[in-house]
């Protein structure tokens, strides 16, 4: 059973590994203000599935990287208590990659169902 | 399991204890600035719960640190190292050669002019922000003076980071440490002048002004002396000089040698270059090893 469990789990951290990076973009591209990592996270809770699909503590690692590819950019702001907080925006290239990426996501959906349903 | 924050941190450090120094600080900014926010967030809610429940709740949410850890360790092992050499070029000469298309050559050689400048800069700010403080003690403003002085050390060695990662492609924080939050400043300076990276920082920056220069004053000679070699067959046979100037009588290079004139201050660039290149990649150790604390 907990061998199932274990494989199970190591399919949802690689499902995610390539959908983090869109769902993120996705919920930048919306956002009309600049986003901060927990804020992110919350949204990300309320509006996703009863069972998490991720953890909250490996957005950030997606956050950084797409920062570091351009497609998302962030200013660190002092925030009343606490330590600063970074807030990231999409950007152009973002956007447009956005685009792509949405694409793709949309004809892996449509052959992954195709497949699976024969 | 984690009563504090801090226990939390220490126990993703340990989990990530044998990942990139940068990267555990990063990820250490990252989940203080998340279970923070967190905290505050269910204190608004609840104020009744005690920090170890509400704590217990949010990391669960957030992952443990193992999780947490192995998450960045994927996310770096995926994004692309900076300035990755562009041709492996196999043989020694193609290597020697080569250094022309390697972008840590021209970063290093651009690093190394900037930090002339930056070096001036740091060590005028260490210099003017120490005596102040130390001077204005007596004073009861000096204790603050020093406290924002010491936090500028800080945010200077950040900023310092980010531009020897830019240019020398060595891995250094994209996130600052905050490790004195929710302190009396007073606290929190106590803890600035013990922790012994500040004085590192403080004395990297003042070296910084001494490389600096001697970078500056070397790359200067050798452009100098390895155009002017080049420009021999130029200034001769263009302008009608000759090259070399005693007792007030100026004698010329046979044609002949043009070719080896231009190859001579060729051949110095090429060999600079390639030093300029280790010289970088040991500036870049150097500046880890002294700005980012283990």
């Amino acid at each position: 059973m907990s061998e199932i469990g274990a494989t199970t789990k190591k399919f949802q951290k690689e499902l995610n590994a390539g959908t983090s990076s869109l769902v993120l973009l996705g919920v930048l591209s919306r956002s009309p203000e600049p986003m901060y990592g927990y804020q992110i996270a919350k949204m990300l809770e309320e509006s996703g599935p009863d069972i998490p699909m991720m953890k909250q503590g490996t957005l950030y690692p997606v956050l950084r990287s797409l920062e570091e590819n351009r497609l998302l950019e962030s200013m660190v702001e002092p925030s009343v208590s606490g330590p600063p907080r970074r807030y990231y925006k999409i950007t152009e290239d973002g956007r447009a990659a956005l685009a792509e990426w949405l694409e793709i996501w949309k004809q892996t959906k449509k052959f992954v169902d195709a497949t699976l349903k024969g | 399991m984690f009563r504090t924050i801090e226990e939390y941190l220490d126990a993703l450090k340990n989990a990530m204890k044998d990942a990139d120094p940068a990267l555990i600080q990063d990820a250490q900014a990252d989940a203080r600035e998340h279970l923070t926010n967190a905290l505050e967030a269910v204190r608004e809610k609840t104020p009744e719960v005690s920090e170890a429940d509400a704590l217990g709740k949010i990391i669960e949410e957030y992952g443990s640190p193992e999780e947490t850890a192995s998450a960045y360790r994927e996310v770096e092992r995926r994004t692309s190292p900076v300035l990755k050499q562009t041709v492996k070029p196999q043989t020694a000469l193609g290597r020697f050669f080569g250094v022309y298309l390697d972008p840590r050559a021209w970063g290093a050689l651009l690093y190394m002019f900037i930090a002339f400048i930056t070096g001036i800069f740091y060590f005028t700010w260490a210099v003017t922000g120490v005596s102040l403080s130390v001077s204005l003690l007596i004073l009861i403003f000096g204790l603050p003076l020093a406290l924002l002085f010491l936090l500028s050390v800080r945010g200077l060695a950040l900023v310092e980071g980010r531009l020897v990662e830019a240019l020398l492609g060595v891995r250094m924080p994209r996130r600052p440490l905050f490790s004195h939050q929710g302190m009396k400043w007073m606290d929190r300076l106590k803890a600035l002048l013990t922790d012994k990276a500040t004085w590192l920082m403080l004395v990297y920056m003042v070296v910084q002004f001494v490389l600096g220069t001697i970078y500056f004053v070397v790359i200067v000679t050798v452009l100098s002396v390895s155009l002017a070699f080049m420009a021999i067959p130029v200034l001769q046979s263009v302008f009608h000089q000759g090259a070399v100037m005693m007792n007030n009588v100026r004698y010329s290079f046979p044609v002949w040698t043009y070719p080896l004139w231009i190859l001579g201050g060729f051949l110095l660039w090429t060999i600079f270059m390639n030093i300029a290149r280790g010289v970088g990649q040991l500036h870049g150790r150097f500046a880890k090893w002294m700005l980012v604390s283990e």
